[in-house]
């Protein structure tokens, strides 16, 4: 243990002084995600703010049979009526831009109204536009008009409202807070960490073992008295390490990030997360984080050393951290959750299990299921990192 | 003391490896790297491994220093078999290698550290050493500078010293003057010096014989993986047909 530890402090020492590796590790977690969520956010805010403030432009075409409904939208002060607008140009303005939405009124709208029929209106607007204004914006005033119309209905045939309300749904949502957040939280938090842990841990992987061949400083570690498993877990240890404080770190730019893009956010919500998020919490999420940090720098390290060149490891490696994260995304799908089958499935089970945990929901047998399948899976990755690194035609390519 | 008896050493060629070769590539599934060769590098006295590029001497230190097993025979160092007990082996040996093998993000204090470290040094110990070689090569100037940030003569000293800190019984320098200047070859030549004159067993590879003549006690010739001369300098001038030692041995390995 006493090389291991040797080996481990110089090249946690070796790691922290690499450029590369500090700006994967610390900036890109600490700041990039910050930085990119707060704009992300207020950005979308702003332009929903300004999309509800802003005036919409529409063709009333058929005024004359439904005067009620063209008051209606003029009295509405963001619906701006363009006049002299003919109903066959209606959809070539919308896709110029240069018209929201239109209503169509039909002739026969009056005398089916009168008839107490079902009448029809058109509306013309474009999906693909932002926040969908136009549409919600059409279909508020219409609803307003039709619900008008039903209300004159029933009270000229003196008819009980209630008789159109045959079922008054009650809802009793029994599910949590927590359970809710959990299932929104949850479900994002390992998509964040998996990336993180992955990118961090790659870095600092390459460069301990592809890296160090490449700048011919191997052969000094291989001539000292170090065995190759000291070698191996030394580096591991601090690939590991890396990989765990990119995954944390980026947990706080998360924070960091909400915290400063949603400042109207109560403070209430907050309270809420932050009771969710004790030390029970995290201690559970990091036992999980903990076998996965450590498959994935055993991982990492037996396929970079087989490169000659740290290009040659990162062209190698980079696919992967697409591949990683299709189990994280999978368990985002409906449907997908934590069971006896899928405790099994090394990623899958971090994503599904980290649900549970924040909801309060997680079943023991599970979680253990998820360590056993982790923990055998990290023992694996070690012992195959290894082999690669005891055999002459990995080590010594050239 | 090294001791190496009918060393043989076979690598396998990869599918891959055989394309990049092309018509170089070997004719079997395994490339001989070296054959069955035998020699004895004695205490106090400087052994040179001679040979042209590819002859085999980088694979026979890597064999000594058992960063490689060999396929057959057997090394004796210091005592130790090299197969049974490589961990012994690499706690006597010193080894260096041309291109330095520092590790840049470092500094100077903190590279000779870590290799006294590795070999478990006890720290009073490793301070006397440290502070004796670093005022015998005038390197107390920059011994907090990161090697990153160090001239290739600089390098050069601190190279020797992690080679040395644990006063090893057995050094072994891989083609160690390969690209430096002379300034700095002079540096490694008297490095050779020192430990044949402290009784350690010193083998080395080269190519430039310059070298040999000036340091060796003892040499042997490889070439593709087999020994063409193995004697004490005074026998391999006492052969010579030739009147330089370069001549001498472009001869031999023309003749091979």
């Amino acid at each position: 243990m006493g090389r291991t530890l040797t080996i481990f402090k110089k090249e946690f020492i070796d790691v922290i002084r690499d450029r590369r590796t500090i700006l994967t590790m610390v900036v890109l977690p600490l700041l990039f995600v910050p930085v990119i969520l707060t704009l992300t956010l207020k950005v979308t805010l702003r332009q929903r703010e300004k999309a509800d403030l802003e005036t919409v432009n529409i063709a009333f075409i058929g005024e004359e049979y439904a005067p009620r409904l063209h008051q209606a939208v003029e009295a509405d002060s963001q619906l701006v009526i363009k006049l002299g607008v003919a109903e066959a140009d209606v959809e070539a303005l919308i896709r110029a831009d240069s018209l929201d939405g239109a209503i169509v009124v039909p002739p026969d709208f009056p005398d089916r109204v009168a008839a107490d029929e079902q009448a029809s209106i058109g509306i013309y607007y474009r999906s693909s536009s932002s926040f969908d204004v136009a549409e919600r914006r059409l279909r508020g005033v219409i609803d307003d008009y039709d619900e008008e119309i039903v209300d004159g209905r029933i009270r000229r045939l003196q008819l009980d409202p209630d008789l159109f309300d045959a079922i008054a749904v009650q809802e009793n949502d029994v599910a949590t807070l927590q359970e809710v957040l959990g299932q929104t939280i949850g479900g994002f938090l390992p998509y964040m960490f998996v990336i993180f842990m992955f990118t961090g841990a790659m870095y600092a992987g390459i460069d301990l073992s592809a890296g160090e061949k490449e700048r011919g400083t191997l052969e000094t570690l291989l001539s000292s008295p170090a065995s190759r498993l000291e070698i191996v877990l030394g580096k591991f240890f601090v690939v590991a390490l890396v990989g765990i404080a990119s995954a944390l770190l980026s947990m706080v730019g998360l924070y960091l990030g909400v915290r400063m893009g949603l400042e109207d956010i109560p403070q209430e919500a907050f309270d809420v997360i932050s009771d969710i998020l004790n030390v029970k919490v995290i201690a559970m999420i990091a036992t999980l984080l903990l076998p996965l940090a450590a498959f994935f720098s055993a991982m990492i390290l037996a396929l970079a050393i087989q490169a000659k060149s740290f290009k040659q490891a990162q062209s190698t490696l980079t696919p992967l951290s697409l591949v990683v994260i299709l189990p994280v995304l999978f368990g985002l799908l409906p449907g997908i959750e934590l069971n006896t089958k899928t405790a099994l499935i090394p990623i899958l089970n971090v994503s599904l299990a980290t649900k549970d945990v924040i909801s309060g929901t997680i079943e023991p047998l599970h979680l253990v299921l998820s360590y056993i399948s982790l923990f055998v899976l990290a023992g694996a990755s070690i012992w195959f990192c290894v082999v690669w690194f005891s055999r002459e035609e990995t080590l010594f390519r050239s | 003391m090294i001791r190496v008896d009918n060393l043989r050493k076979d690598f396998k060629v990869s599918r891959k490896t055989r394309k990049e070769l092309g018509s170089g590539a070997p004719i079997g599934k395994t490339l001989t790297a070296l054959d069955g060769i035998s020699f004895e590098c004695k205490p106090g006295r400087v052994f040179g491994l001679l040979g042209p590029n590819g002859a085999g001497k980088t694979t026979a230190l890597r064999l000594i220093a058992t960063m490689l097993k060999p396929t057959s025979g057997t090394i004796t160092v210091a005592g130790v078999d090299a197969t049974r007990e490589p961990q012994r082996v690499r706690e006597a040996i010193g080894f260096m290698t041309g291109n330095t093998g520092l590790y840049d993000r470092l500094t100077v204090t903190e590279m000779v550290r870590y290799q006294a470290d590795l070999h478990r040094m006890d720290p009073v110990w490793f301070e006397e050493r440290r502070r004796a070689l670093f005022a015998a090569l005038d390197m107390e100037a920059f011994a907090d500078r990161r090697i990153a940030r160090l001239s290739s003569g600089m390098r050069q000293k601190v190279s020797i010293v992690r080679t040395i800190i644990h006063d090893p019984a057995v050094v072994v320098f891989d083609e160690p003057t390969a690209s430096l200047d002379v300034m700095t070859s002079r540096g490694i030549v008297n490095l050779i010096r020192q430990c044949r004159d402290e009784g350690k067993t010193v083998l080395f590879s080269t190519h430039i014989m310059g070298e040999v003549q000036l340091l060796c006690d003892d040499i042997a010739i490889l070439h593709n993986g087999k020994l063409f001369f193995y004697g004490s300098k005074e026998e391999f001038e006492g052969q010579m047909t030739h009147r330089t030692y370069e001549d001498e041995f472009i001869h031999l390995v023309g003749e091979a």
